[in-house]
């Protein structure tokens, strides 16, 4: 069995109609690649051109004169080492706060086998079925003052890093991943004496491991381009993500500035498919 | 099973571990859940039940809430402004699910035959999933400028007539898709990618010996195989589409003339520039309720499949 096939047969592919019809499609998807990269491409050239070249009508893709300096002076302007380190620490702060809660969340329900384990499961559950979006106000009322506590979490990583963690389908993919992990194996640690905390750290985290990185890579993506929660909490200039600062500064920054500054802030994503191609390739399905 | 069980039940009885023990892997198990519990119940829960409550009260951050009952629905509904919101995201959803729900099916279809070449294509068109959105709408917001846009400048250049893109209210929906397009192809092809590698190739070898041709047999084989997987995404893709609010928020800001104005956008202008905090939640439970209905549908929908596929 072939399973590299697609549609067509092999010996199809070979023939004249097959050629045809792949040689169409192929002119097709080099068309479309085309257009999917321009986006990133018009960034990258618009960034090197002066403002006034940027606004002439007619099609020029590339600068007249390549204006480099425009990208030396965006990140010195904008500031961006400072805009970078913000959203990392936003980024790599919800991510490993998600991952660990919901790790720990998934090992009780899948091995620990707390009372009103499928309650608890529908209401983690029931977040799925509403996005974040529909009960905005009072998740914003909450992080200017925190219930109990009387804390305002405005201006403060915590005020995302907090609502980032509680993640219902990460929960869900790691709990039916622990459920895979063969049931000799806690048989076994539990005959040598081992904890529960042990077995989470020792065996379940560690088999986990592929499984962890998908996810963690896909909130880190996530978490790097979000926009409206940030540009709520965060409000100082000074602790202020990516896409929240570029966007409030775009009406004091020239066109080319503005390009420039915006290529920039689309290279990270870029290195992070080079990570997730890997598993693309082995047909990520979720 | 039913015989075996009373002896093996008194035996458990027998050797059952002593009540202190239960009562130990309980607290384990709930200090392992605590955390989650504590997040969920403070950043989803409690807003979820205090949206609904809020639509019957008038809220602002400085004094504490009162309860008017149904008022704030009154004026929702008396707000032609509701009505636009919803129109427009209907149109949102119809112009998608004509270019967006379409694009990725086709395009997966065309990598599935390129062989070992289509891992190139699926991860250019994966690619814009990756970006932060407000920083990928600058871009466009240039490429779609009316003058000196590079869209225009190509239409020049080919001898069509220019368009103002985002200023003219009957193609600034479509400029709209065309971006969420961009941004959501990806992630669609990727699914639908091994769905069709999911696909016995056994099938197609013998619908090849009865002398179907590729188009037939991508019309009588793959898309009915597909069919499920496809339900699921296009009502995904409502959900996704019926919370649109970055493209309307940076490019438009709702116009012209209201006819991006989404659900959302409306939201946060009337809590965050207007202080209405109970508006604002009448309108997210008119959101709630819309999305929910369409997340149930997902959920059927998806254990339909999973059935489906079982047989």
């Amino acid at each position: 069995m072939n399973n590299n096939r697609g549609i067509m047969s092999d010996v199809e592919w070979r023939s004249l109609g097959g050629r045809f019809t792949v040689t169409l499609f192929l002119i097709i998807l080099l068309l479309i690649s085309l257009s999917f990269l321009f986006p990133f491409f018009f960034a990258f050239t618009a960034g090197l051109k002066t403002s006034s070249e940027i606004v002439k009508p007619g099609l020029r893709l590339l600068p007249e004169i390549a204006h480099w300096e425009n990208y030396t002076e965006a990140w010195r302007r904008y500031n961006m080492v400072r805009m970078f380190l913000n959203t990392f620490i936003v980024a790599i702060g919800g991510v490993t706060g998600r991952l660990f809660i919901s790790a720990m969340a998934a090992y009780s329900i899948s091995r620990l086998k707390p009372f009103g384990k499928s309650v608890i499961m529908s209401l983690i559950l029931l977040t799925l079925t509403i996005p974040g979006i529909a009960y905005l106000i009072p998740l914003y009322i909450v992080i200017t003052d925190l219930p109990f506590l009387h804390v305002n979490l405005v201006n403060t990583y915590l005020g995302l890093w907090l609502p980032y963690a509680g993640s219902a389908f990460v929960i869900l993919v790691l709990k039916n991943s622990f459920d895979q992990i063969p049931q000799d194996y806690y048989d076994a640690a539990a005959v040598d004496g081992a904890s529960s905390i042990r077995m989470f750290f020792t065996f379940t985290l560690p088999l986990s491991a592929p499984i962890l990185l998908v996810l963690g890579l896909l909130a880190f993506v996530g978490m790097w381009g979000d926009f409206l929660l940030p540009y709520l909490v965060l409000r100082n200039s000074e602790v202020q993500t990516v896409s929240v600062r570029l966007f409030a500064l775009v009406r004091d920054f020239p066109l080319n500035l503005q390009m420039a500054g915006a290529f920039i802030a689309l290279l990270p994503p870029l290195v992070a498919v080079l990570f997730l191609q890997r598993y693309m390739r082995g047909g990520l399905t979720f | 099973m039913v015989t075996t069980q009373s002896p093996s039940t008194s035996l458990a009885k027998l050797v059952k571990a002593p009540r202190w023990t239960t009562v130990w892997d309980q607290v384990t198990a709930y200090l392992f859940l605590l955390p989650a519990l504590l997040i969920f119940a403070v950043f989803s829960w409690y807003p979820i039940a205090q949206t609904v409550i809020y639509s019957f009260q008038t809220v602002s951050l400085a004094r504490p809430p009162v309860w008017i009952g149904l008022q704030n629905y009154g004026r929702m509904f008396g707000d032609p402004l509701f009505y636009v919101a919803w129109r427009n995201v209907f149109d949102f959803i119809i112009l998608s699910l004509i270019f967006g729900f379409i694009a990725p099916i086709l395009l997966s279809l065309m990598i599935n035959e390129m062989r070992r070449l289509g891992h190139i294509f699926q991860v250019i068109t994966y690619l814009p999933t990756l970006v932060p959105i407000a920083v990928a709408l600058l871009v466009w917001r240039l490429i779609y400028a009316p003058e000196g846009g590079a869209l225009n400048s190509l239409l020049q250049l080919v001898g069509l007539p220019q368009q103002l893109w985002l200023q003219d209210r009957h193609l600034v929906k479509l400029a709209m898709i065309v971006i969420m397009t961009w941004l959501g192809a990806g992630g669609s092809v990727l699914i639908y990618l091994s769905a069709l590698k999911e696909i016995n190739p056994q099938i197609y070898e013998a619908a090849e010996i009865d002398g179907f041709t590729f188009w037939q047999r991508v019309r009588y084989i793959t898309l009915p195989l597909l069919q499920s997987r496809l339900l699921i995404m296009l009502v995904l893709q409502v959900i996704f589409v019926g919370q649109v609010f970055t493209e309307p928020f940076i490019l438009t800001s709702g116009g012209p003339a209201n006819s991006t104005l989404t659900p959302v956008l409306n939201i946060y202008r009337t809590a965050f520039e207007r202080s209405d905090f109970g508006l604002a939640s009448t309108w997210s439970v008119s959101l709630m309720v819309v999305l929910l209905s369409f997340s149930i549908l997902y959920v059927w929908l998806n254990r339909q499949r999973e059935e489906f596929d079982e047989q």
